[in-house]
């Protein structure tokens, strides 16, 4: 093989490689920016179960003590500045809460049912994302060029969802 | 939320054509005929003709890939498109379409919902109906369509066993939305006026078995049911046996067969039957016929896959909704049945057609249009469009 031959395969074979690294780099930063944008869709869906959560308060006919034990529920998921630990025990706890109670309620919420059922579809959807993100981020190609970036590792949201009828 | 209330165009891809009957034919109909009747804009791309069972469709909404070609692939024939001119023809119907978001079914099959997850720029929603435990396609897929499957946005798997296999071989979780049952026209079977019932369906004075299913294909499980009615027969001798489903095959005597039967004729079949029998010996992944037959209050004799397990609760649960039995066996499929025409159990069909009311597409259409509206909300800005609220 001549050297010309030689430096032809070898420019081939790195502009190959530097498609594939590209490739695999926009595939990173697509599934990184899914999981970012997942969960700012949970994180409203999350702040809207709360916000209908806590309007149970007003519904005609509802006791005292259940309106307190869910506006607790409400408000304590409702918290700002809550760190990923506690949210996820806040809004745990506000789904059960609202399981416990919907047996009391005089009439049946369909719209803070459908509001859950969002919630937990919407937090499926992003630990979805996160898992693909997190794949993705963790092979080695990836590691070794930091390919990721200095994007923020994204990561699941472990909750109860309660028993919602999905 | 920018698309509570918008109507929404739905570009809806189906790998099989609506010239031969099917289970995911069925729900794509159903699905867009209720996302019609809901105010959204439903269009499909099918191979092949439209076919008289998609007749409510409308032409306009319908766009043909071509004509599919018979290919084997992960153990039997299928009947899909490949190659460049249908990719061509997904791409075009895909930027002609101005959809806001696309729903494939099937799309790990080599098949246009593949080449519409290739080439979609739109938020995608994609329904996994299949529930091999091992699926060699689909664990070849992860390998070599990685990049495609990343691009789904939001998953539905049509039970909790298809939901573990898109874990399992695909690396990706889906929400668990069951196909959608029209549970009137069922439920008012039983009471068809006489003159619309065809002549096989007034002799019903004797108890009747009824299986619906292709008649050619093994894993239908025809097999099983026929080497049971020795059995059966032996106890129940004036027991009236009645099959349908397409492809031709010998049958013995007393067992009779309707061929393929229209959307009407199997309403009423099933609301003259006393015990359905679903003998599938695999790779169902979701009983359709099944919940019919239940919204029949017809009572529910099937083979112990997962997902009819499922359904219908297992072997011993006093709150089950029909019995199962050891996929394969005849003996007990005979027992089975014998049983439930020994000692019937109003309450259990009352109880089954209820639970397959929750099945109807008022309720599980609902749920479809939640993950639409959760995959746009979570779309990038430049693909819909519109940016997020």
């Amino acid at each position: 093989m001549s050297t010309l031959e030689i430096l032809a395969l070898l420019i081939i074979v790195m502009v190959i490689l530097v498609w594939r690294i590209t490739w695999l780099a926009s595939r990173v930063h697509r599934a990184t920016m899914r999981a970012e944008r997942t969960w700012s869709a949970l994180d409203a869906a999350l702040v809207g179960r709360a916000r209908r959560a806590a309007e149970l308060v007003t519904m005609p006919g509802i006791d005292p003590a259940t309106a307190l034990l869910v506006l607790d529920a409400a408000a304590a998921a409702l918290e700002p500045d809550l760190c990923k630990g506690d949210r996820e025990r806040a809004e745990s706890d506000l789904s059960h809460v609202l399981d416990a109670v919907d047996p009391m309620l005089p009439t049946s919420p369909t719209e803070l049912a459908s509001e859950r059922a969002r919630a937990s579809i919407c937090r499926r959807l992003h630990n979805d994302a996160v898992a693909t993100a997190l794949f993705l981020r963790r092979r080695f190609t990836v590691r070794i060029l930091r390919l990721a970036g200095r994007t923020a590792e994204p990561r699941p949201f472990e909750m109860e969802d309660g028993s919602i009828a999905l | 939320m920018t698309y509570r209330r918008r109507s929404l165009r739905v570009g809806m891809v189906c790998p099989y054509s609506f010239d031969v009957p099917g289970g995911v034919q069925n729900h794509v109909l159903g699905l867009a005929r209720y996302l019609r009747e809901s105010g959204h804009r439903p269009y499909v791309l099918a191979p092949g003709e439209l076919g008289s069972s998609a007749a409510d469709l409308g032409l306009e909404d319908f766009a043909s890939a071509g004509v599919a070609m018979p290919v084997p692939y992960n153990g039997s024939v299928a009947r899909v498109n490949f190659g460049p001119l249908s990719a061509a023809r997904v791409r075009r119907w895909l930027r002609n379409g101005k959809f806001d978001l696309i729903h494939l079914h099937e799309p790990i099959t080599p098949s246009i919902s593949l080449l519409a997850l290739w080439a979609a720029e739109q938020p995608v929603v994609a329904t996994f109906h299949t529930a091999t435990p091992r699926s060699r396609s689909m664990q070849l897929a992860s390998g070599v369509l990685r990049a495609a499957i990343e691009k789904i946005d939001a998953g539905i798997a049509v039970s909790e066993s298809a939901r573990n296999v898109v874990i399992q071989h695909l690396g990706r979780d889906a929400v668990v939305i069951p196909n959608g049952i029209r549970f009137d026209d069922f439920a008012g079977g039983r009471h068809m006026p006489a003159e619309r019932t065809a002549e096989w369906l007034r002799s019903a004075q004797q108890p009747r078995l009824v299986f619906i299913g292709r008649l050619d294909e093994p894993r239908k499980g025809l097999d099983v049911l026929l080497a049971a009615l020795p059995l059966i027969k032996q106890a129940r001798p004036n027991l009236q046996v009645i099959v349908a489903g397409q492809g031709s095959r010998l049958l013995p005597a007393g067992c009779r067969t309707l061929g393929t039967i229209s959307e009407e004729s199997k309403i009423a079949l099933l609301g003259s039957a006393d015990v359905f029998v679903a003998p599938q010996l695999a790779r169902e992944s979701f009983g359709i016929v099944l919940l019919e037959a239940m919204a029949a209050g017809v009572h529910v004799v099937a083979s112990d896959l997962p997902s009819f397990v499922d359904l219908l609760g297992a072997r011993h649960d006093r709150r089950r909704l029909g019995d199962v039995f050891t996929v394969g066996d005849h003996r007990a499929l005979a027992q089975a049945v014998l049983q439930v025409l020994d000692h019937p159990d109003p309450m259990r069909a009352k109880r089954a057609q209820q639970a397959a009311q929750n099945y109807d597409w008022s309720s599980v259409g609902t749920t479809v249009l939640a993950i639409y509206r959760a995959a746009l909300s979570t779309a990038p800005a430049k693909r819909t469009g519109s940016s997020m609220g």
